[in-house]
């Protein structure tokens, strides 16, 4: 074989391995993500129970438990985008803790049976939730250094991919107690 | 659980006595163990000054030299065994259950083999274990048990056409119940490609070792110097390897100053941590009195016992009771 010939064929073979190296690294990031969408949604299962547990102690906090619910309602409206999910995501979470936080200030509460099921249920989802936004973050890095880093960036351009974000951990993540608010109230 | 210098007190305090004859028992057999050495090598002298007036082959004076070192070690074994098994009734017994007085004891005993093998830690074939000083028991309602193990692999060396032994893992191994539920297997082991061939070289190793499930980055900069991850699931490993979980293994290891191995398979995590000599053996020419004796042994049983604490194995917030 000619030499111009085996160099045509290594190159056709380095280019087909570096095309698929990046659609393997663009699949993880959708594949992640679709798990987080999963623990996202048995977050949002569990928030009807916790309603209906707490509403008839927790008079003062009617406000946040009917935010809760608006939340969970625009949660389960399959059009929403990628970027309005992430958004809901933090609302959540915040909404969550601010809830759980008000339980503390209620004996009878604390001491039910389903309420403490609850508390463990949910704090496994947010940290399993917490474990899935990382490995997405780890997988969207991942696919950016791969976009920007020589040689994969001239196919990358050519394959028309795009950057995508990270997820931002917000401060206003559920903490399991905040004992700060639980001695002020 | 008690603290190190509380069993530092009690072995000075409430062992003392003990400590003492163990300590008068130590001087005998060592002066056994000097005297008896020295007709054994008189008496390997002279053989060999014997067969040297035979005009023998070389080789008989090679075997001569290995009977000599095996007889050394032979004789020290013999002579010392009924100071090493009062050692463990006497010292380390009353120690373990002053440590948690849940916790049993058994010299001669060692971890079963299943446990090593379903820990996916190490690979390889396993075709001998030794192993002793099993502890058993439970710190803060959840199970521990640990012991010394020595595992090895055979291999046909065919120019002696002899069989030999490789050693895979000589030291400390944990098992023990974690608190979260999970399905998967995840293994932690040492980073030594990292180290070796740096960034660039190290990770393309590893992320393409096939004996190993898929590796993990994780996101802790030197959890990541010191370990490498594999996982069959990417999300469980970040599940149980919490940004403070890593953080106490960094801390663990740095306590133990030795190799340390780790996996989570099975609703357990096992901790492998190399060591390379049999543990809580004395040796007779050391005074068990000698603060740097005794600081080792307390210090690697308060470091076996305390993984439920300082891993925080004892908090229950999920669903796993």
């Amino acid at each position: 074989m000619s030499a111009p010939l085996i160099i045509a064929i290594i190159v056709i073979l380095v280019f087909i391995l570096l095309y698929n190296s990046l659609v393997a690294k663009k699949n993880q990031v959708e594949n992640v993500f679709a798990t987080i969408d999963t623990q996202l949604k048995k977050r949002y299962d569990l928030i009807p129970n916790l309603v209906s547990s707490v509403s008839q102690y927790m008079k003062h906090e009617k406000s946040i438990l009917e935010d809760i619910t608006k939340l969970r309602a625009k949660a389960s409206n399959p059009n929403i985008s990628q970027k309005e999910k992430i958004a809901l995501d933090s609302q959540v979470s915040s909404a969550l803790g601010s809830i759980m936080v008000a339980v503390e200030n209620y004996p009878e509460l604390k001491a039910n049976e389903n309420i403490m099921q609850l508390q463990y249920t949910l704090t496994e989802v947010e940290e399993q939730i917490s474990a899935a936004r990382r490995a997405y973050n780890q997988a969207v890095t991942d696919y950016n250094n791969a976009l920007e880093q020589i040689p994969t960036n001239i196919l990358a351009n050519m394959m028309g991919y795009s950057k995508k974000d990270v997820f931002v951990i917000t401060k206003e993540e559920r903490k399991n107690i905040d004992v700060g608010k639980l001695f002020n109230s | 659980m008690k603290t190190i210098s509380e069993l530092t007190d009690f072995y000075y305090k409430n062992l003392h006595p003990i400590l003492q004859d163990l300590d008068n028992e130590r001087k005998k057999v060592k002066s056994r163990v000097i005297y008896s050495v020295f007709i054994f090598t008189l008496f390997t002298l002279l053989i060999a000054f014997v067969l040297s007036s035979y005009h023998v082959s070389f080789d008989i004076f090679v075997f001569l030299v290995f009977g000599y070192i095996a007889g050394i070690g032979m004789i020290y074994k013999f002579l010392s065994i009924g100071y090493r098994s009062h050692f463990k009734e006497k010292i380390m017994k009353p120690l373990i259950s002053e440590l948690d007085d849940t916790l049993t004891y058994s010299p001669h005993q060692h971890i079963p083999s299943h446990y090593f093998t379903n820990s996916k830690i190490f690979t390889s074939r396993i075709d001998r274990i030794n192993g002793d000083d099993l502890v058993c028991g439970s710190i803060d309602g959840v199970h521990l048990e640990f012991s010394d193990l020595e595992v090895e692999k055979k291999i046909d060396n065919i120019k002696n056409n002899k069989e030999e032994y490789i050693t895979i893992f000589k030291g400390l191994f944990i098992v023990s119940e974690f608190n979260k539920n999970f399905f998967g297997q995840t293994v932690i082991l040492p980073d030594t490609a990292q180290s070796s061939f740096g960034n660039f070289v190290g990770n393309f190793l590893q992320s393409h070792n096939i004996a190993r499930d898929e590796l993990v980055k994780m996101d802790n900069v030197e959890f990541e110097k010191e370990f490498v991850v594999y996982s069959n699931n990417q999300i469980e490993a970040r599940y149980i390897l919490t940004p403070s979980l890593m953080e106490k293994i960094l801390h663990l290891k740095k306590r133990t100053k030795h190799p340390i191995y780790l996996s989570f398979i099975n609703k357990n995590i096992h901790i492998a941590i190399s060591y390379k000599k049999n543990l809580f053996e004395p040796s007779i020419f050391e005074s068990l009195l000698k603060h740097k004796v005794a600081m080792e042994y307390i210090e690697t049983l308060h470091i076996a016992t305390s993984i439920v604490e300082e891993l925080k194995l004892n908090q229950k917030l999920w669903s796993k009771r």
